[in-house]
């Protein structure tokens, strides 16, 4: 049985997507086919020019659930990680390191921290300044916020958001949340499950910055939520 | 964790093979006679079956085997009851634990010239050293399972009005339990270990004692033969144990 | 301080209890503690005692520093080779089980009495340890990661040095730990058997002299000496895996 079959999305460079969709709907595979460590086996994925044949390359970069930081090693250490596999020279890395852990409201002293020492919220954002670090063309995050608090985790979708309008990668974001779809996103795929399809694509009107606006209270975002609710729940 | 994990053993089909893979090489590796020190493995099934008819190695086994069920037992028993007294009650636990991981990781074989001065050179000096090998690992085992019980299930049964007897006989010890056994299994193989090493020091009695005495007597073959058997009592020590405790649980 | 306070008062009531048993005919063998304190500090001042000591730790060095040299590759090639791993676990594994005690008579026929007698005995008492906790290590090593890695572009040999060694550390120091143990269990076991050497030798001559207070010194000595190494390396291995939750 299939993971995924006949995906066809085209995302808009800057574009912050959210994919969205009951268990068994592929789409962390999807999102990890992207980053090359699925193999796709018809079909083609590109970034840019260039088509996705494997892991590492330059063009995307990944934000986990776990977080997934080397316990053993500073949070400097760890924002640096894939420079340093990349070969950048230490005083290079740094620099690039600490600029990143700065977008992400890190600087200072939790650079020698270890994860051990630091809280889910704080930990996650090390995550993201990994690879913002690497300067990625796509950020691929795999539902980074589901493991932390409510109120942690909405600070972290405004900084998020605010990143990411100086920024402006694209993002390709994979959640439970319909709520976190809608706040964040441009545009929202939902994918229906056993074999994964896209179910819909729905756009999401709402005015930028959002984090500036107090969109969470305005009708048109519960609007939104309520009719993508409705999707979801004629599939379950 | 604080002590290192020390995996458990684990013979399947594939263990089998690279078994009989060993026996092949060291049988061609033997008749090559490269040296005195590495009979064949035919020569030694021979004198293992030698061995075994003269009567020498029944002799031995049992006495080997008497000493280490009268070392093992209490070990045990008292071994878990220490530990469930040391996860269950901070003060135990205070009072005793500097000694038990003190001497956890000391050589215990130090302490045999100790026990020989208490008994003088007799059989008991081996079950003294039986005792002492496994005790330790025991009681640490069982004493990690009992801290290792969940607080929100303490708690829980707490909340439910569980008298102190009712919280350790259905909260504390069914979670110990796996702990316990894991404990006894590893205190097995330690208590053969002290077996042998009991035995090779006194030179008296047991199996201990043909291994100093094939040693002494160049008789290469039955030497190997001895440490063979030697390592058929650990891991069927060890397996009686499992079965045992298989039993317990389907007796639940 | 109720902690400090208990454990003081086990000690007490340990040594009482050693004084006790040096009066009782049953174990007439037994030196009080102060005389086995006296004869410990007797053989410090003749030196007999640390020249004994300077004889095993040239054993123990030697097999336990093998064991490592041999033991954690092993151990590193046997979690990253699964095939080989899984055969070669079924010998080390057997070696684990067997007394190792039992193989001393052949080890002593092969070497002689000697030093490389004692080393080697060292050597098999600790490196099945060190090298089952290196497999460990390897084996453990949380799989997402690897793939977090491999995301970034991670080469095998940088998935190997960055986070599959870094991962295995807190196993691999562990088992050097317990190795240390083993190997301390089996110099004392080589040496009360061999007797020429050591420690072990300076523990039986006593003994066979009835110079009981010499041999309850030595033992402890042998004692104190084994446990400040232990807790050495628990601290280099402290100060290594410093960001230890």
């Amino acid at each position: 049985m299939q993971a995924l079959v006949g995906i066809d999305i085209e995302v808009k460079a800057g574009e912050f997507l959210s994919l969205i969709g009951p268990s068994g709907c592929g789409k962390t595979t999807l999102l990890k086919s992207i980053a090359g460590l699925q193999p796709v086996e018809a079909g083609r994925i590109t970034i840019g020019a260039r088509a996705v044949t494997g892991p590492g390359g330059a063009e995307a970069s990944l934000v986990f659930q776990d977080f997934a930081l080397l316990p053993w090693a500073t949070a400097l250490e760890n924002a640096e990680f894939g420079l340093r596999l990349r070969g950048v020279p230490a005083a290079e890395r740094a620099v690039a390191a600490r600029r990143a852990l700065a977008k992400v409201g890190l600087a200072g002293s939790f650079e020698q921290a270890y994860p051990s020492q630091l809280s889910g919220g704080m930990q996650q954002r090390v995550g993201l300044a990994r690879a913002l670090a690497v300067n990625p063309q796509v950020l691929l995050m795999d539902e980074p916020f589901a493991s932390i608090d409510e109120q942690t985790r909405r600070i972290l979708q405004d900084d998020l958001l605010r990143m990411w309008s100086e920024e402006r990668k694209t993002v390709v974001l994979v959640t439970h949340s319909m709520e976190e779809a809608i706040y964040l996103s441009d545009r929202v795929v939902v994918l229906s499950p056993r074999p994964g399809k896209v179910h819909r694509v729905f756009e999401v009107p709402l005015p930028r910055p959002r984090e500036a606006l107090d969109v969470r209270a305005s009708g048109e975002f519960a609007r939104l939520v309520d009719e993508l609710w409705r999707i979801l729940k004629k599939m379950q | 964790m604080k002590f290192a994990a020390v995996q458990e053993p684990a013979f399947g089909r594939g263990g089998l093979a690279a078994i009989g893979a060993l026996l092949a090489v060291w049988e061609i590796l033997g008749r090559m006679e490269l040296t005195i020190f590495v009979p064949p493995a035919s020569a030694v099934a021979e004198a293992w079956w030698g061995l075994v008819s003269t009567g020498t190695l029944a002799k031995a086994g049992a006495s080997s085997l008497l000493s280490l069920a009268k070392g093992f037992v209490p070990a045990a028993f008292l071994g878990v009851a220490l530990g469930l007294a040391m996860g269950r009650f901070r003060t135990v636990r205070y009072l005793l634990d500097g000694w038990i991981n003190a001497l956890m990781s000391a050589p215990l074989s130090a302490l045999v010239p100790v026990l020989i001065a208490l008994f003088g050179i007799r059989d008991t000096v081996v079950a003294a050293t039986v005792f002492l090998f496994s005790f330790f690992v025991i009681v640490v085992n069982t004493m990690t399972g009992v801290r290792g019980t969940e607080r929100s299930l303490v708690e829980m049964a707490r909340a439910f009005g569980a008298s102190e007897a009712a919280l350790f006989a259905r909260v504390y010890l069914p979670s110990a339990l796996p702990a316990v056994m894991l404990g006894l299994r590893l205190g097995a193989v330690q208590a053969v270990k002290g077996m042998v090493v009991g035995e090779m020091l006194i030179s008296l009695v047991g199996m201990g004692e043909r291994l100093i005495y094939y040693g002494n007597t160049f008789l290469i073959p039955e030497l190997y033969a001895v440490i063979v058997s030697v390592l058929l009592v650990a891991i069927l020590s060890s397996t009686f144990v499992q079965t045992c405790e298989r039993a317990l649980v389907r007796w639940k | 301080m109720k902690v400090a306070l208990l454990r003081g008062a086990s000690l007490v009531a340990f040594l009482a209890l050693w004084q006790w048993a040096a009066w009782v005919p049953v174990s007439f063998n037994f030196p009080t503690p102060w005389a086995t304190l006296a004869a410990l500090a007797a053989l410090l001042g003749s030196g007999a005692l640390l020249q004994a000591t300077a004889t095993s730790l040239q054993s123990l060095v030697l097999g336990f520093g093998a064991a490592i040299a041999i033991g954690v590759p092993l151990g590193l090639a046997m979690g990253v080779a699964r095939g080989f791993g899984r055969v070669v676990r079924v010998y080390i594994d057997l070696l684990i089980a067997l007394p190792t005690a039992a193989l001393i008579p052949l080890v002593i026929l092969s070497f002689g009495i000697s030093i490389a007698a004692s080393a080697v005995i060292v050597f098999v008492f600790s490196a099945p340890f060190i090298t089952m906790n290196a497999y460990g290590g390897v084996r453990d090593t949380r799989p997402r990661l690897v793939e977090m890695a491999r995301t970034f572009g991670a080469s095998w040999l940088q998935l190997f040095g960055r986070v599959v060694l870094p991962s295995a550390l807190p196993m691999i120091l562990a088992g050097m730990r317990l190795g240390l143990s083993r190997a301390f269990l089996g110099l004392i076991v080589a040496e009360l058997l061999l007797s020429p050497f050591g420690l072990g030798k300076l523990i039986m001559n006593s003994r066979s002299m009835f110079e009981h207070d010499k041999m309850f010194a030595t033992v402890l000595w042998t004692l104190i000496l084994s446990g400040a190494a232990l807790a050495l390396l628990a601290k280099l291995e402290g100060r290594m895996l410093r960001w230890r939750a």
